[in-house]
């Protein structure tokens, strides 16, 4: 099924694209007859065309009409003498008739004849006028086509000229070609073109990729034992442990692997198949399901050998999405472009009726920050709604979208850069009675999620129209193959049953990846909503936005995570920084929601003052946020949170990439021992810790050491702050490892880190740390500094708590 | 107050002052002068084909009838271009705008001629 995954669409300027500006209307380009190249008979910001530009700088006489253009494919010669040098060119039309002539001005045009011939001798013009063509020869682009092409300049002009002096094929991109050891360009904040926007973002993209091949690539581990069993679908599992990877590396549910058999008790074999599980509370084991069963080596467990494989999709969907904002003008309206790339533009609203009731059906009724929101988004052709932790962010984008459709139809395409972010919204519009189609990535379709029936590949088992399809796909299912007859049949079938569904949507939902699915490319979508579009890079969000859009609502908040760019060169030249977050540094003001209805209202004192201008409004009452029957020794009884001193010691994990912190692992133990007994149930509890190390630690250590039966440890989630983004917990207990007085403390001095950290917990939360260390960092500084006022800053085994008289430096003024 | 996008967006590329563009206007005039001078000099012998205007009675039109053709675009005129391929005529009809040269001078062609 690989061949879907093709890109036939791929936008390539056409040969006939201007060599100086790209524009490409066959009524409005010319070609050089010496050099061979297109020009257009724009000025863009020049004083005369670019094809003038052109043949006078490099010298060149002669050119030939475009076979689409207003004349056919002509080349402009004297009707007389058949001299071709355009400068000595004009036309003399005949005495009151429609009928003309191209002659010379020197001796064509001057023949004493002409006036016997009825010609009008003394009207001879020049072809060049005013330093274009004459608009009947070859049009002038309109201003927009040109302000929509690359804002080539004068200089850029002579330096690409003395570049083809030497190389014939040089293009634009080699006037700005960084050296192979050169650091790769900075994204900027404002773009002159589509084009620039894709010369640096492009090379920034291609660096992320190879270096998630290198990574990928680099994983390979022999020695494999592997256990096989069947799953529900009848497909062969394969089970094993892989030695602890690069802390980088980060295995998902979809991810391909490649297995392969290298002992004498079989006949070599290798099989693809994709990750079903991951290490976790569960197990550090990984399942992969196997594409095709069939010839598995299953009576053999060892002597194997586990691959990663590295697939280019994503970033080839990005660099399409990226030339096609360039070259394609109908990918994003003029307004959009022109913002995107922040031309001075003004925020316009557009015309537009609004609704009675901005609150969608099945949803909860909207507070008045999330009507205003709603009313914002409506109205603007681009708009940025910001929703702090808890403040209802998913039912206003749902209410977005609900009412997107109800005024304007469908389909509105909705995307998030992670699959979770993704089910989460669509869950909610689906309740709204919209039409709604998830639309997954082939190789996530075995993985069950909450909305797997809105699935296109679901939905499709479901049309009860398609007799044939589903008896195919009954086949396919049973025998895992099918002839070569039926195949194509079958793949027909379920291209045009996809086509209907898709184009019968109200709402289409998926990645931000996910928007590059051929099965979309011939769609249009005029609105787009891109949900959490923060922790996406810009080329990623570009993906579903060159669909045609001409509104766009990114929700978000650039006070938590950003995107992950694993490449350390493409990310400090600026891949890592959202477009939401450049669109606010530009200017746009985007739309706070400002009542959470999250956390208890002293867990959101700290968030709200320093990461929100204190704007943060509680939705709920410290009554609502008390833990009711569960007696826990919170050192100050009306603030359910405090920080625990330890002073472990931190070491380098198992891996050799990652920590871990023995007394901190301890101490977290005790924590949630205390909570379970105290009656909280393991599924209300998070335990946030920033390493892998430190994770695999306290799995086992809660399992093995912790007081109480090992299933309820591992009900408690253990992850990453980045795993917890998105999502609440009614406890959390955090656990900083880092303790090194002589080092940073790793990634924890992120604010927007540290803002996502202590925005999880909805009831109370606990940090478990070396106060000592933090507080040299001025964002810990601060927090600590909070918590000691508060008297929450306590230390001593948890039946006797006591504030600790630990001093640290005053925190230096932050600037946010 | 509501603006709309269209006015929202700039409405053309601004022409940038520099010398390199100075430079160009100076080579173009220079391009011009030149290779008319240099046409003068060479002695290019007059042809004998013959380019007097032909009868075209599919494309005579007067200006009232290009008038009248309301399915038209109603900014344009039509024109025929007369080019050679070889030693055969080919006739390639074209549009002009309205508003050119070529179709101001034909209507004041028109009008002389009627008023004469
Ligand atoms: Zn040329
Ligand atoms: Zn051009
Ligand atoms: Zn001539």
């Amino acid at each position: 099924e690989e061949e879907d995954e093709e890109f036939y669409n791929s936008k390539e300027l056409p040969d006939y694209a201007c060599k100086y500006c790209g524009i490409h209307e066959p009524n409005c380009v010319v070609m050089c007859n010496l050099c061979k190249k297109w020009f257009c008979n724009g000025r863009g910001n020049t004083s005369g065309s670019h094809i003038i530009n052109h043949l006078v700088r490099a010298k060149h006489k002669e050119v030939t009409l475009h076979k689409d253009g207003p004349l056919g494919e002509t080349v402009l010669e004297c009707y007389s003498c058949g001299v071709r040098n355009v400068f000595v060119l004009g036309f003399i039309p005949a005495k009151a008739d429609s009928v003309v002539v191209l002659l010379c001005r020197q001796p064509c045009a001057a023949q004493n004849s002409l006036k016997d011939m009825n010609w009008e001798q003394e009207q001879w013009k020049p072809l060049i006028a005013d330093r274009c063509f004459l608009t009947w020869l070859v049009k002038i682009p309109s201003e927009q086509e040109q302000l929509r092409a690359r804002q080539i300049t004068a200089q850029q002009i002579n330096k690409l000229e003395e570049l083809w002096k030497d190389n014939v094929d040089a293009t634009f991109q080699d006037l700005e070609k960084p050296g192979v050891d050169e650091e790769p360009q900075q994204v900027l904040l404002r773009y002159e073109d589509g084009y620039q926007y894709q010369n640096i973002f492009g090379p920034l993209v291609k660096l992320e990729a190879d270096y998630d091949k290198r990574l990928k690539e680099s994983q390979t581990q022999e020695n494999i034992d592997v256990r096989w069993d069947v799953g529900l679908n009848k497909k062969t599992i394969a089970y094993f442990t892989l030695a602890k990877t690069d802390g980088d590396m980060k295995l998902m549910h979809g991810d391909e692997l490649r297995l392969r058999y290298v002992g004498e008790m079989h006949k070599p074999w290798a099989g693809v198949g994709h990750v079903i599980k991951v290490p976790d509370n569960y197990g550090e084991d990984i399942g992969i399901e196997l594409k095709n069963s069939p010839g598995a080596p299953t009576q053999c467990s060892s002597n194997f050998v586990v691959d990663f494989i590295w697939k280019s999709t994503s970033f080839d969907r990005m660099q399409l999405a990226l030339r096609k904002f360039a070259v394609d003008e109908s990918s994003v309206s003029a307004y959009i472009y022109h913002r995107l790339l922040g031309h001075e533009v003004e925020e316009v609203l557009m015309r537009c009726k609004l609704p009675k009731h901005f609150s969608a059906p099945n949803l909860p009724d909207l507070n008045r920050s999330q009507v205003y929101a709603v009313k914002h988004a409506l109205q603007r052709p681009l708009s940025l709604i910001q929703g702090p932790p808890g403040t209802g962010k998913t039912v206003t984008s749902a209410t977005i979208v609900y009412q997107l459709v109800k005024q304007n139809g469908g389909p509105v395409l909705v995307c998030a850069p992670s699959n979770t972010a993704v089910d989460q919204l669509t869950e909610k519009i689906h309740r709204t009675n919209l039409k709604v189609v998830r639309l997954c990535a082939k190789s996530r379709e075995a993985i069950d999620s909450p909305v797997s029936f809105l699935a296109l590949h679901n939905q499709i088992r479901k049309m009860e129209i398609h007799n044939e399809l589903q008896k195919l796909q009954q086949l396919k299912d049973e025998t895992g193959e099918l002839s070569s007859v039926d195949e194509k049949r079958y793949r027909v079938l379920k291209k045009s049953s996809e086509k209907e569904l898709l184009e019968a949507a109200d709402v289409i939902c998926c990645t931000c990846v996910g928007a590059g699915d051929p099965r979309l490319t011939r769609l249009k979508f005029h609105s787009i909503l891109i949900d959490e579009s923060m922790q996406a890079t810009e080329p990623e969000c570009m993906v579903p936005v060159v669909l045609g859009v001409n509104q766009l609502i990114l929700v978000g908040d650039h006070c938590q995570l950003g995107p992950v760019v694993m490449c350390k060169k493409a990310a400090r030249a600026g891949l890592s920084q959202s477009l939401f977050e450049r669109l606010v540094v530009l200017g746009i003001r985007p739309f706070r929601l400002e009542v959470q209805y999250r956390m208890h209202p002293e867990l959101s004192r700290f968030p709200s003052n320093f990461f929100y201008e204190g704007s943060l409004q509680n939705g709920v009452c410290a009554d609502e946020r008390r833990l009711t029957k569960v007696e826990f020794p919170w050192p100050m009884p009306d603030r359910p949170m405090f920080f625990h001193v330890t002073q472990g010691q931190e070491e380098i994990a198992g891996s050799g990439t990652s920590y871990l912190n023995r007394t901190e692992a301890a101490n977290v133990e005790k924590l949630a021992t205390r909570f379970l007994r105290g009656g909280v149930k393991p599924e209300q509890i998070g335990v946030i810790t920033p390493y892998e190390g430190q994770r695999a630690y306290l799995v086992q250590h809660m399992q093995y050491q912790g007081s109480l039966h090992s299933k309820l440890y591992q009900e408690i989630e253990i992850a990453s702050v980045d795993a917890f983004q998105g999502r609440e917990k009614d406890i959390i207990i955090m656990s900083c490892v880092r303790s090194n007085e002589h080092q940073g403390i790793g990634f924890l001095n992120d604010p927007r880190r540290l803002n996502v950290a202590l925005t999880r917990a909805k009831y109370g939360i606990i940090i478990v740390g070396n106060p000592k260390v933090l507080s040299k960092q001025p964002l810990w500084n601060h927090l600590l500094t909070f918590y000691k006022e508060q008297k929450v800053l306590v230390e001593g085994p948890l039946t006797n708590l006591k504030e600790s008289m630990i001093q640290f430096a005053k925190p230096k003024k932050l600037i946010n | 107050g509501v603006a709309s996008e269209i006015e929202a967006i700039p409405s053309g590329p601004r022409k940038v002052e520099c010398k390199e563009d100075d430079e160009f206007l100076n080579a173009l005039d220079k391009m011009v002068s030149e290779n008319i001078q240099e046409r003068m000099r060479e002695t290019v012998k007059a042809s004998h084909i013959d380019i007097s205007v032909p009868v075209l009675k599919s494309n005579k039109k007067n200006y009232d009838q290009l008038q009248e053709t309301g399915d038209k675009d109603q900014n344009t005129m039509g024109f025929v271009l007369m080019v050679r391929k070889g030693n055969k005529q080919q006739y390639k009809p074209f549009e002009a705008d309205i508003n050119s040269e070529l179709a101001q001078n034909l209507r004041d062609q028109e009008l002389a001629q009627r008023e004469e």
